[in-house]
């Protein structure tokens, strides 16, 4: 019999690390307790963008690039609601770049886990914001000329909240660091997942992630704002993983006075406002 | 025999383009046109050009903007969800009368929408998606060969008349291959000299490049030209193909690959009813001319589109109820039949007979 396709159907590659963020993710979810009647995923495009669809929480899945300003808009009309944003490298530091810099800026409590392996997948195969020099793909036939993006540099030189780096070849792992994240309680966190593309990325592959990553030793202070930039700026042959910085910088929520009466859904409840 | 290369229909529209003296392309990835970033990212190394993927589809359409702005032949493509977000540029490129290329391949909306052929970017191509009163040329190519020459001619028209163009394709014309033939291209002798164009201002007055005009007065003056700009465009670049008109009741009106699918019907015949195509190649300036002519020459009409019936405004107007018109379309990414465009023809014809 011939089923129909429907969203709720996984359409990643057999063998993609999305999958293991997947299975993480609820067993996160099931640890940190979190109701997920109160639990909102947002996303944008591309392959990360698809994961709201495949577990059960509310689902807002919005424009290319654009998953930042919808989750803010949603926070802050019910700030009691655990956001969690499922991005890619494309979508959240390429499209929605602009974004990622003015959100972490407000400081907003959402929860951004981004799912970075160094290439677009949906489109098959260019390079991404987060894609090496040299990188070669057969749009970038000579391969990548300009340097990476640094999204975890660049969240704590603008003071985010919570910022580390996981690894989808290392469920413990990702599982303690999605913990932590979902019980951060100050504002933007970010966790940077690198995944490998086993389809478009043959350069970053499982083992050449596998062979590199090194959990972040416990005498790092991540209140220590310039240990944190000097270990967010590792990169080669060794990557370190862990939450590499937390901020003590109050919530936009917890800043706006509006919001200490109660969400605005509650307070505007039947309002035709 | 001239040599007959199989090539898609995204790589013929980059291969015409770098033809015509494009060397400046910048794009963002979007599926169905992927092919065309993909043949620019290894063609231009070769021939001294730039290929950018940029970090959005904004930021390509103003790196276009810039290039233009210096004088030379520069091009962005996108598909339907990618073009809206280039609209802003577009409207400024417009309005500063600058020459450039856009190409559209495109897919199913509103919204996210599919990556199946769609027609429903029409209104937003040819009314202006943008703000303000401009026009873009549009034109629509319906095959692989009219790829490549299309895309040959836009940057023709675009350095001739100053105003952004763009080639409005979709979804299976960019995908499929079919065999094409290249042809000499040498720019036209009579294109005006890009005495406007910021190549720095020594041993000459400084050239402004704007769409702002504060100083009462002036922002109007500026439209009239605009649109007396596009007056001269309407007068001379109507392009169109007709198949069996002259003699037919009832003529199909299509272009893209609906066009083909519509010229495979009149082919094919349907019960010795006489039958026609035109299909509009170039959709602004829109052949309304022609259209009423055979309207008032007692011709019926069939639009056929990949929409909700866009096109067919304007066959509408043309026709100014003359004749009747009639529509058939596909919608999200949905491509139309022969045997449903049957149909609804052999309706038409039969209403035609009763009413006679």
């Amino acid at each position: 019999m011939n089923k129909i396709p429907s969203d709720m159907d996984i359409a990643w590659c057999p063998g993609c690390g999305n999958y293991s963020i997947l299975e993480t993710f609820d067993k996160a979810i099931e640890q940190t307790g979190i109701d997920r009647k109160k639990l909102a995923l947002v996303s944008g495009i591309g392959q990360a963008a698809k994961f709201p669809h495949y577990t059960k929480a509310n689902v807002f899945n919005g424009l290319h690039g654009r998953a930042l300003p919808a989750a803010t808009g949603l926070k802050i009309a019910n700030h009691e609601l655990s956001v969690v944003i499922t991005s890619g490298d494309g979508d959240m530091y390429g499209e929605g770049g602009n974004h990622f810099l003015h959100a972490i800026r407000r400081n907003i409590g959402v929860k951004v886990f981004v799912h970075d392996n160094q290439v677009y997948g949906l489109t098959k195969g260019q390079a991404s914001p987060t894609s090496d020099l040299g990188f070669v793909t057969k749009v970038q036939t000579h391969g990548v000329v300009s340097v990476p993006v640094n999204p975890l540099a660049v969240a704590i030189v603008e003071d985010a909240s919570f910022v580390a780096r996981s690894f989808a070849g290392d469920k413990e792992h990702l599982l303690a660091m999605m913990v932590a994240a979902l019980e951060n309680q100050g504002g933007f966190t970010l966790l940077d997942i690198l995944q490998p593309c086993i389809s478009f990325n043959r350069t970053n592959t499982l083992k050449w992630y596998k062979d590199r990553v090194k959990k972040i030793d416990e005498s790092h202070d991540p209140y220590n704002r310039e240990a944190a930039i000097a270990m967010s700026l590792k990169w080669g042959d060794e990557i370190p993983i862990g939450i590499i910085y937390r901020s003590r910088r109050e919530s936009f929520e917890a800043k706006t006075s509006m919001l200490a009466k109660g969400t605005l859904v509650s307070q505007y409840k039947g309002a035709a406002v | 025999m001239p040599e007959r290369i199989l090539m898609t229909g995204n790589e013929a529209m980059a291969e015409g383009a770098i033809r015509a003296g494009c060397r400046y392309y910048y794009g963002y990835p979007i599926t169905p046109q992927n092919e065309v970033p993909e043949y620019m990212s290894r063609r231009m190394p070769e021939i001294g050009g730039t290929f950018i993927q940029s970090e959005s589809e904004l930021a390509a359409i103003n790196m276009v903007l810039g290039s233009a702005a210096t004088g030379k032949r520069a091009m962005t493509s996108s598909s339907s969800p990618g073009v809206s977000l280039k609209m802003e540029g577009i409207s400024y490129i417009a309005g500063q009368q600058l020459p450039a290329v856009i190409a559209n391949v495109q897919r199913g909306g509103p919204g996210l929408g599919d990556i199946g052929a769609s027609q429903a970017d029409y209104f937003q191509a040819t009314k202006g998606g943008g703000h303000g009163d401009y026009r873009l040329i549009v034109l629509a190519p319906a095959s692989v060969q009219e790829m490549a020459d299309l895309a040959t001619l836009a940057f023709d028209l675009a350095d001739r008349y100053r105003n952004p163009v763009m080639i409005l394709a979709d979804a299976q014309i960019g995908q499929m291959m079919e065999p094409l033939v290249w042809k000499d291209y040498t720019p036209p002798a009579d294109l005006p000299a890009k005495d406007w164009a910021l190549t720095g201002a020594k041993g000459r007055a400084k050239n402004i490049i704007r769409s702002f005009f504060l100083y009462p007065g002036l922002l109007e003056k500026h439209n009239i030209a605009l649109q007396e700009k596009y007056r001269l465009i309407r007068e001379r670049e109507v392009r169109f193909e007709e198949t069996n008109v002259e003699d037919a009741d009832l003529v199909i009106i299509a272009y893209g690959s609906p066009a083909r699918v519509a010229k495979g019907l009149v082919k094919r015949g349907l019960d010795n009813a006489k039958i026609g195509l035109m299909r509009p190649i170039t959709l602004y300036p829109f052949p309304d001319k022609r259209i009423r002519e055979l309207a008032l020459a007692g011709k019926d009409f069939l639009v056929v589109e990949l929409s909700a019936g866009q096109m067919v405004e304007d066959v509408r107007l043309a026709v100014e109820g003359a004749s009747k018109v009639g529509f058939y379309g596909r919608l999200g990414g949905a491509m139309v039949t022969i045997d449903e465009m049957a149909q609804k023809a052999k309706d038409m014809l039969k209403s035609r007979r009763a009413s006679k």
